[in-house]
Formats: C-alpha cells, sequence, structure tokens
C-alpha cells in the first residue's frame, strides 16, 4: 500500500477521496498537516492509487477492499486508532468501522459517500471525469468544490492538459472508483446504513454546505446512524464537497474535537 | 443507421447524441418505416452482390439505432438467400448472462444457414453511461464471456462452467451453430497489445475499430501481422477488417453533391458524444477508466487533448486527409481505397453508405456505383497486391460488406 506519513503520536489513520492526497495531490494539505501536528497521521493509499496495488482482477466490492485495508492495518501494527475519510474514502472508514468497532478510536467522516438516500443520488463523477471540449472541467470542478473558479478547484483541475502525475494519480482514483463505487449508481452499498449502529465510537458527520457530489442528506443520515455522532451533522457554509481543502482550519478543528471525546 | 429527423439548431442546443441526447426529439411519425428501409438497404446490398451486411450494437443514441443487432439479424437470415451476416458485434459486458448471445448466434446461424459471423466487443464509453457497465473490470469480464461462448459452441454439453463472473453449472446449447466448429469470430479492438494477443491466440480475426486510416492503419496492421507470428501464425488479410464510409457518384462533383448534407450532419450531430472535441465526448477517458493506469500514463504523454477527431472535420479537405469518408466518383474512391491497402493489405473492407440523414436513393445509388463499378477492380487489384506480399497463401481478393 502507498503511505504517506507525518508528525508522531497516537495513530490516526487518512482515508482519502476523489479531489485529495494521493488521488490527485502527491503531499499532504494544510488539513492533513494540521492534524499531524496532533497524531502520528498514517495516510493510506486505497488500492490501484498512487503506489498501492490494483485490487486482484474479479475482486470488485467495498468487502475486498476491506480485506486489503485490514492486511495494510496489521501490516503497519496499527492495532487501535482514529480513523478519518473523506469521500469514497468515508465510505470505505464507515465499512470498517462497522465491522471492527474496537479497532476505532474515533471516526470522522468528510463528505462521505457510502450510504443509499432514497432520492439523493451521488453524482456521476464519472461523466464530470469527461471534459466538455477535450479540456474543459468545469463541472468537474464544480462537482468537487463550492465553485467551479475556485482557486483550488482550477490549480487541480485546470482547463488544460495538466501535470502528468497529477492526471494519472485523478485516472487511478477514477479507476477505484470505477472497481468498487461505480454499481450501483454510484459509491454507496445498500446494507452499510443499516449497519452503522455498531459503530459506536465518538463520531463526527461533516460536509460542506455547497457539496455537488455527496448531497448533504447522506451527511444527515451519517450522523443520524452513528451512535456517537450527536444526531446531527456539522455543515460548514460555503464550502463544497472538498471542505477539507476549502476550509481546513474549521473541519480539522472538529476532527479535534472528536478526537478529544475519546 | 442514424436518426435523420434532428432540429437543425441540434448542434447549438445539445452537448451530446450519446447518452443524455433527450429522446423527446424522436419523432414516431416521420420514423414509421425508417428501420425497414434501414434493413431494407442492407437486402439490396446482399442483392447487388455485396459479400456480406454488418450490424453493430449501440445504445441510447442518435448514431446507430440498433440496440439489439441480433433482431435486424433475424430479419436479415429470412430476408436474403446470400451474403454473411456479420453481427460487430455483441457487447457482451451489457449481458447478464453470455450464454444467451450464443444462443441467439446459434439460432442466427441456423436460420441464415450457416451464414454469420460472430462478433464480440466489451462496448466503449458510452455503454459504460448506458448500461451501468463499470468500466474497469470489464475486459476481464469480456474476455471471459468469449471463452464460455467458444466453449458453449464447441464442447459437449452439459458441462460446468466455473468462472469467475458466469459461473455456470449447466451449459449444454440447443440448437448448436450450423458452421463447424463455430462461426468466424471477429474481435473489433484499437492497437492494444493485451486484445490483439487475446485475438491471435484463440484465431480469432481482428477488426481495427478506427474510423480514419493513414499511417496507424498500416501500423496496427504490421502489430497484428507480429502478433500472430509470436503465436506461430502467418497473417493472411483475411483475418483484418477496416471500417470506411464512402460516398459514390458518376463524378467527384455530384458525389459531393448528394451526400454534403447527410456527411455533415453525421459528422456534426452523429459524432457529438462520440469522436467530436465540441460537447461532451464519452468513448474514451478518464470518466471510462478501461485502460490500465501504467498504460493511461503513456497514452497522456503521448497525446495532445486539443487535437481535432472526426467530428471535428471543418471542410472537404480536412475530410479528405482524414482518409474516413470517401466521397467521389467510381475512379476517385477506387483509387483511395486502393491506396489504403496498399499501404495495410487488409481483406476485409467494412463499407458504410448512409450517413446522417443521407435520402435513401442517394444511398443506393452509390452503393450500386460502388458494386458495379469500384467492387470489381478492387478484387481483382487485391487479389495482385496479396499474392505479391503473401506468396504462402492462396490469393482471395478483398471481400467487401456493407454497413
Amino acid at each position: 500500500m502507498g503511505v504517506i506519513e507525518a508528525g508522531a503520536g497516537e495513530p490516526l489513520v487518512y482515508l482519502h477521496g476523489f479531489a485529495d492526497v494521493h488521488a490527485c495531490m502527491g503531499e499532504l494539505q494544510p488539513f492533513h498537516l494540521a492534524l499531524a501536528q496532533r497524531r502520528r497521521l498514517i495516510a493510506v493509499a486505497l488500492p490501484g492509487v498512487n503506489g498501492s496495488d490494483e485490487l486482484a482482477e474479479g475482486a470488485t466490492s467495498a468487502d475486498d477492499v476491506q480485506f486489503r485495508l485490514l492486511e495494510a492495518f496489521d501490516a503497519l501494527g496499527l492495532e487501535r486508532f482514529d480513523l478519518v475519510g473523506h469521500c469514497a474514502g468515508g465510505w470505505m472508514a464507515a465499512e470498517f468501522a462497522v465491522r471492527h468497532p474496537a479497532r476505532v478510536r474515533t471516526l470522522s467522516l468528510i463528505g462521505a459517500s457510502g450510504l443509499f438516500v432514497e432520492g439523493e443520488l451521488i453524482a456521476d463523477i464519472f461523466m464530470h471525469a469527461q471534459p466538455e471540449r477535450g479540456i474543459d472541467y468545469k463541472t468537474l470542478r464544480r462537482t468537487l468544490f463550492s465553485s467551479s473558479d475556485h482557486p483550488l478547484a482550477k490549480q487541480w483541475y485546470p482547463d488544460i492538459r495538466g501535470d502528468i502525475d497529477v492526471e494519472a494519480r485523478r485516472y487511478q482514483m477514477l479507476r477505484f472508483g470505477s472497481f468498487v463505487g461505480f454499481r450501483p449508481p454510484y459509491f454507496y452499498a445498500r446494507p452499510l446504513i443499516g449497519r452503522l449502529h455498531r459503530a459506536n465510537m465518538p463520531a463526527l458527520s461533516i460536509a460542506g454546505e455547497l457539496d455537488g457530489f455527496v448531497p448533504l442528506a447522506h451527511a444527515q443520515a451519517y450522523a443520524a446512524g452513528l451512535p456517537g455522532a450527536g444526531g446531527a451533522a456539522r455543515i460548514v457554509a460555503g464550502a463544497g464537497h472538498a471542505v477539507h481543502l476549502e476550509e481546513p482550519e474549521a473541519v480539522a478543528a472538529a476532527v479535534m474535537e472528536t478526537l478529544a471525546r475519546a | 443507421m442514424s436518426y435523420p429527423y434532428l432540429p437543425a439548431d441540434f448542434d447549438e442546443k445539445y452537448e451530446s447524441g450519446w447518452v443524455t441526447v433527450p429522446n423527446a426529439l424522436w419523432d414516431r411519425e416521420s420514423s414509421r418505416g425508417l428501420l425497414r428501409e434501414y434493413t431494407d438497404q442492407l437486402v439490396y446490398a446482399s442483392e447487388i452482390g455485396f459479400d456480406g451486411m454488418v450490424l453493430n450494437e449501440h445504445h441510447q443514441n442518435i448514431y446507430g439505432l440498433m440496440p439489439s443487432p441480433n433482431i435486424i439479424a433475424a430479419a436479415l437470415a429470412h430476408a436474403t438467400k446470400r451474403g454473411k451476416i456479420v453481427v460487430l458485434g455483441n457487447l457482451l459486458p451489457l449481458h447478464i448472462n453470455p450464454l444467451r448471445v450464443a444462443e441467439e448466434y446459434a439460432m442466427l446461424d441456423n436460420l441464415s444457414d450457416g451464414r454469420i459471423v460472430a462478433g464480440f466487443a466489451p462496448g466503449s464509453g458510452p455503454e459504460t453511461f448506458n448500461y451501468d457497465i463499470p468500466s474497469a473490470p470489464s475486459r476481464d469480464q469480456f474476455w471471459e464471456a468469449v471463452d464460455l461462448i467458444r466453449q458453449a459452441w464447441t464442447r459437449p454439453g452439459p458441462f460446468a462452467y466455473e468462472g469467475k463472473h458466469y459461473p455456470l453449472r449447466y451449459v449444454n446449447p440447443w440448437p448448436l451453430p450450423t458452421q463447424r466448429p463455430h462461426p468466424p469470430i471477429w474481435i473489433p479492438a484499437g492497437r492494444s497489445r493485451g486484445t490483439l494477443r487475446e485475438i491471435a491466440k484463440h484465431g480469432y480475426s481482428y477488426f481495427l475499430s478506427s474510423r480514419s486510416h493513414g499511417s496507424a492503419t498500416a501500423k496496427s496492421q504490421q502489430l497484428f501481422e507480429r502478433t500472430l507470428e509470436e503465436y506461430g501464425q502467418k497473417y493472411q488479410p483475411h483475418r483484418m477488417g477496416i471500417l470506411m464510409s464512402v460516398v459514390v457518384g458518376e463524378t467527384d462533383a455530384e458525389a459531393r453533391e448528394q451526400s454534403r448534407e447527410g456527411v455533415w450532419y453525421f459528422l456534426r450531430n452523429c459524432l457529438k458524444g462520440h469522436q467530436r472535441r465540441e460537447g461532451r465526448q464519452l468513448t474514451y477517458g478518464p470518466g471510462v477508466p478501461y485502460i490500465p493506469s501504467e498504460e493511461w500514463r503513456d497514452f497522456l504523454a503521448a497525446t495532445d487533448p486539443t487535437t481535432p477527431l472526426l467530428g471535428d472535420t471543418e471542410d472537404w479537405d480536412d475530410l479528405q486527409r482524414s482518409q474516413s469518408i470517401l466521397v467521389g466518383s467510381p475512379d476517385t474512391v477506387y483509387e483511395r481505397i486502393l491506396a489504403i491497402l496498399e499501404a495495410a493489405p487488409v481483406g476485409n473492407l467494412l463499407l458504410q453508405f448512409h450517413l446522417g440523414n443521407m435520402p435513401s436513393q442517394f444511398t443506393r445509388k452509390s452503393m450500386k456505383l460502388f458494386a458495379d463499378k469500384v467492387a470489381p477492380r478492387l478484387r481483382e487489384a487485391s487479389m495482385k497486391i496479396y499474392a505479391k506480399r503473401f506468396p504462402h497463401l492462396d490469393s482471395t481478393p478483398a471481400g467487401e460488406a456493407v454497413l
């Protein structure tokens, strides 16, 4: 597995989303570094992304990813840790927490997909990843950020052939999504919502008010289903799906509060 | 089999002719008889001497109104007595169970008295969206489906198939195909080494799925030739086919005049969303990530995303350069196809005669001129090319089929 570490102290595992370290950026961003001030942050790359081996042929379920994560956590000697995930990484984090609640000290989900919420379809990131006129990623930027003109959106998803390493990582993440998140459409597993009660550790569900990828109803459904989430999602005004990139201090502060509740 | 009744401002108003093109644009009254006419054009091809009739499968689009080519193949099997019926191909990952495809092709082979060419394809970008087919695992699934079908036709049943994607306890199709050991299998592909190896290994034929021709066509032919040699086989032209569009008129000027509207309708509307940069192209790209990540990196390094595609063709000169839609007199079309065959000795020409909203009478006239004045000369000339290039083979002329 591809791993980037920073900081010292108790372990915190971070599972990335699309607009994130591993899946786009090659390095930790201010949000991750803020967490590394308090914890030994271990950002694990999902299968097929940024140095992690792809899933074996025929392995196409979130469950296959769970076994890969188990192997990785065991290899890293991580018995019990704080778990933070964004987007599809949040989905994988929630799946892990319902299976292995004793290993997860706290669970923080940021703009997490993974739940089926009727009438609240998660956006088609695959369609948006196909540029208009061969180079225009405007709708992808709006899916991932509060505005297609947000400076971070423009920096990481420019309307030209970008840096090849960045584009290659973006492709790897879409390929990961194609293995585990494409069907059913898209990025959810129906049984998960009924299993959330098993993840009884202190928890956080947080999302950007203008999330264009995962509708806010999903953040609320996580907050309602996770016993330790306090019943309501934290919504960050004016931010998009990549709320942790757009508002790193606010999101890091919310995660810290959750860590402190353990 | 394009949809010919789009509003004149279609290109301005709609981002794509594929997947998201609203079907409120389908005019039920104007469209009465349309599928029958397209089918009749293929029957006509059989009557005037083409070697075959080619069908393809596309979904939820204005480019090809044939989500189930096997239905048209059944009509052709019944309405014609001669000519191969080339289904290119059934998109296997779209089927819950490929055994159904094995059964339908076997039925068609019986109905047509052994005239079926069985094409199989994995589907490309648009089908990913149409049928919710995850791109990344679809190639693995595709090759397993081809293997299952081939076994279903050749291995005495019932037998158990222990596949990853299609485990089946009882494989035992009735009827079996008429042809032995099974209908010829064609696989459309680009220049993926992995795909060419699979084609070579199993003795299938390679249909180059590019619409434009030039040095890349010759490179593909050479690559396939070398791949066959890796497997101890020698290339022969009938293991490979290429696709092009053709409009023949009495003169160059007449051909252009009669095809102008249809050609530009086809390029601007039918290719929008497929092979045109304007709008949102869905055929390949990061949102349909079926290419392994390492190969995608090479693709990024080798390509420029601003390069125009076929649908971005600006004028007739531009069109001529792309060698995709050949428009002209019988002499012109003959010479241009011959030049392609001289560079890339390919034995199967798949020719699309109907483009966009081209009127039926022009399509039929063009087909007849080709059959009478181009095909005989091409057959003769191609035999000479093959005899010279491949002395180890019995020379048979290039065959052509109509799409």
